[in-house]
């Protein structure tokens, strides 16, 4: 190849990734607005309560900041909004080990934050932060198991299914089972699986009363 | 060793603020390193130093940059800078502002009231990461890049001498400029503001700042192997342009979780795994140009150019690729594994690079034909040494962080506080070991052919 040729690979190129680049950016900026609720003037005072005190410079948002203190973005779903109004005014006073500094945030940027803060945990992120495996699992993620969880458990179905990647090989994840299977399939499915499907080696769970088969079904619709 | 253009010396300036603001940027990193142990460590709060320690970083990078392409311009043009009065005006207002926007920061950790809103923009600190700086101190800095690319283009046109290296190395400082403007307007989506500002961050660090690594490459392979001009700036061009290539829609990485469509994952994971690449063909062609070469004219210089290419491939290839599909990120990210990719990154990408072109450059400008190369070599393994160990704990931290936080669900503040103790205590302590290659460096910086000469090398001068 001679320089010239290497040369004008390196400059057009360059420019056709770019214009594709931008014509990507055209597309994403007419879906972003959908992926999110409606930007009320209380989401934007919020954000700019988040930029006056350079929060980013500790915390991070959609993960990304300075990695120095909890991520915020889904924050509002794991904290009673009266704890962050609390918390936010002077950290110390509610939590004594707490690092943060007291900044002098005032109760109505208080307010406007967690408006910012809660429109932020509404955002379509692809489904980011993931929800801990493990924790998830074995049901301490900070919830009472529902009663379809606990069939799950008492009949031992993690032996052969998986969920969020827990659980035995044997038989298909049902991660997403709620978006492919209807109620009334699946609970004709458990009373007798090789109906449903031909192959199947699952057994038979017909014993069950039908309360607890409700349950399960409930349970398998929630999971999308 | 001598230059041939008096406008070359002044690079001088640029490099001596570079310097000053490295050590700097030190020494509030290990102030950083303390407050993830002992937050209230310091008078002023962690995002404060955090605040110091980056812009410290990204600014004497970029002054370095600058000082290194006002020596390449007059050589490469083969004839004197357009202006000195002006680089000398561009130099020094650099210096204000940067000072006024530091004192800024300072006064906003005392006081966080004081960053008011004045004319609908923060007065001290925008708040955003990296682009801290305040609207008026973007103005000043855009003045300053355009007089620094006037004066250079101005240079070139003197002698129309459109040298390979020269194209690429203005071609990459003009599109840097460009692209800090998508980071300075603001927008209440937050969705949006992030992806403006990935537009700065990626498409500098992974797009117009590697293409002046590349274009500075040449440069040094060049000076030091004495190498030919055709065949170096062939593969820079290569190099450079797969940089692009991939770093372009490598951006894609940046907007997998940010409220951006489901399609990124799928763009992002392919371009970005593909980054590396370009970054291995400057490795192979540091190693084949210095081997076919074997006389060296400055064996510092050649360490630390081989070396910047060394570490740009492991820190911003390797330590990068290895969580950047979607299906590793999606637990990793946010976590302190980025931190340790961005320290080995931004070490061996572009600290080693303004300091190999420091050590390429600095004899011809003092006018001397050897020096003393031991503090050199000290320097290079203290810094090295202990930036390896420092990204190694923090990447040890980021592998408890994402199996205990993100896979078990433990608290991030339990975490933090006590199961990656230990790696603070280390990372820490490497920090000192940095500091001391860094204080090496200084002290070499400003010694450097001021000292008196060996009887050895003086003799045959004198001859």
């Amino acid at each position: 190849m001679s320089n010239k040729a290497a040369r004008n690979l390196f400059i057009f190129g360059s420019i056709f990734f770019f214009v594709i680049f931008l014509a990507l950016t055209y597309d994403t900026m007419s879906q972003v607005e959908k992926r999110a609720p409606e930007i009320t003037e209380g989401v934007n005072a919020g954000k700019m309560v988040w930029h006056k005190y350079d929060c980013i410079g500790c915390h991070t948002i959609f993960g990304n900041g300075s990695y120095f203190a909890p991520d915020m973005t889904k924050i509002v779903e794991k904290k009673p909004k009266g704890y962050l109004k609390q918390f936010l005014m002077d950290p110390k006073a509610v939590n004594p080990n707490a690092s943060m500094p007291t900044l002098g945030i005032s109760a109505s940027e208080a307010d406007e934050m967690i408006t910012f803060l809660d429109w932020i945990s509404k955002v379509d992120t692809n489904g980011w932060p993931p929800k801990p495996i493990l924790a998830v699992a074995s049901g301490v993620a900070g919830k009472e198991l529902t009663p379809g969880e606990k069939v799950y458990r008492a009949q031992n179905c993690s032996g052969c299914h998986s969920i969020s990647g827990i659980g035995g090989t044997s038989g298909p994840a049902l991660n997403h089972v709620g978006s492919k299977r209807e109620k009334t399939w699946l609970i004709g499915h458990f009373k007798d699986p090789k109906a449903f499907v031909p192959n199947s080696a699952m057994p038979p769970f017909g014993h069950l009363s039908e309360k607890d088969l409700n349950d399960l079904a409930d349970y398998m619709v929630s999971l999308k | 060793m001598s230059i041939k253009y008096e406008s070359q010396k002044i690079a001088q300036y640029f490099y001596t603020f570079a310097v000053i603001l490295f050590l700097v940027q030190v020494l509030v990193g290990i102030i950083a390193a303390l407050q993830f142990m002992w937050p209230d460590f310091f008078f002023l709060n962690f995002n404060t130093i955090r605040t110091l320690h980056i812009n410290a970083l990204v600014v004497w990078l970029l002054v370095g940059l600058m000082g290194a392409t006002y020596y390449v311009i007059p050589e490469e043009s083969e004839t004197e800078l357009w202006s000195v009065p002006l680089a000398l005006l561009q130099f020094w207002a650099t210096v204000v502002a940067v000072t006024a926007v530091v004192l800024g920061y300072i006064w906003m950790g005392f006081s966080p009231q004081a960053n008011s809103l004045v004319l609908g923009t923060q007065l001290l600190n925008e708040g955003r990461e990296y682009i801290e700086a305040p609207r008026w101190a973007d103005i000043l800095i855009v003045i300053s890049v355009l007089l620094f690319l006037f004066n250079c283009f101005m240079t070139v046109l003197k002698t129309k001498k459109w040298t390979g290296i020269q194209g690429t190395l203005l071609g990459g400082l003009l599109f840097l400029a460009l692209m800090y403007l998508p980071g300075m307007a603001y927008t209440k989506n937050m969705i949006k503001d992030q992806w403006w500002w990935w537009w700065v961050i990626h498409l500098w660090v992974e797009g117009t700042w590697e293409v002046i690594a590349g274009a500075l490459l040449a440069f040094m392979l060049m000076k030091v192997t004495g190498a030919k001009r055709e065949v170096l700036e062939k593969w820079m061009y290569i190099e450079v342009g797969l940089v692009l290539f991939t770093g372009i829609l490598g951006t894609g990485h940046h907007y997998y979780w940010i409220g951006t469509p489901g399609y990124w994952l799928w763009i992002g994971g392919i371009f970005s795994s593909l980054e590396p690449v370009p970054l291995l063909v400057m490795v192979w062609d540091a190693f084949r140009t210095t081997r076919e070469h074997r006389v060296s004219a400055n064996r510092p210089g050649q360490y630390y150019a081989v070396a910047h290419a060394i570490f740009n491939f492991v820190g911003a290839g390797l330590w990068g690729v290895v969580h950047t599909l979607p299906q590793v990120n999606k637990w990793t990210h946010g976590t302190q594994i980025t931190t340790a990719h961005g320290h080995l990154a931004f070490y061996g990408a572009y600290v080693l690079l303004v300091l190999a072109m420091i050590y390429v450059t600095l004899p011809a400008i003092r006018g001397v034909k050897s020096f003393n190369e031991s503090r050199s070599f000290q320097s290079f393994w203290w810094m090295t040494i202990s930036m390896v160990f420092i990204v190694l704990t923090i990447t040890g931290a980021g592998m408890v962080q994402t199996y205990m936080e993100r896979l078990m669900g433990l608290d991030y503040v339990a975490v933090k506080a006590n199961y990656n103790l230990w790696f603070w205590i280390l990372r820490a302590i490497f920090g000192v070991g940095f500091l001391i290659g860094v204080w090496i460096f200084v002290v070499d910086y400003f010694k450097l052919g001021k000292e008196p000469q060996r009887a050895v090398s003086a003799a045959p001068e004198r001859a």
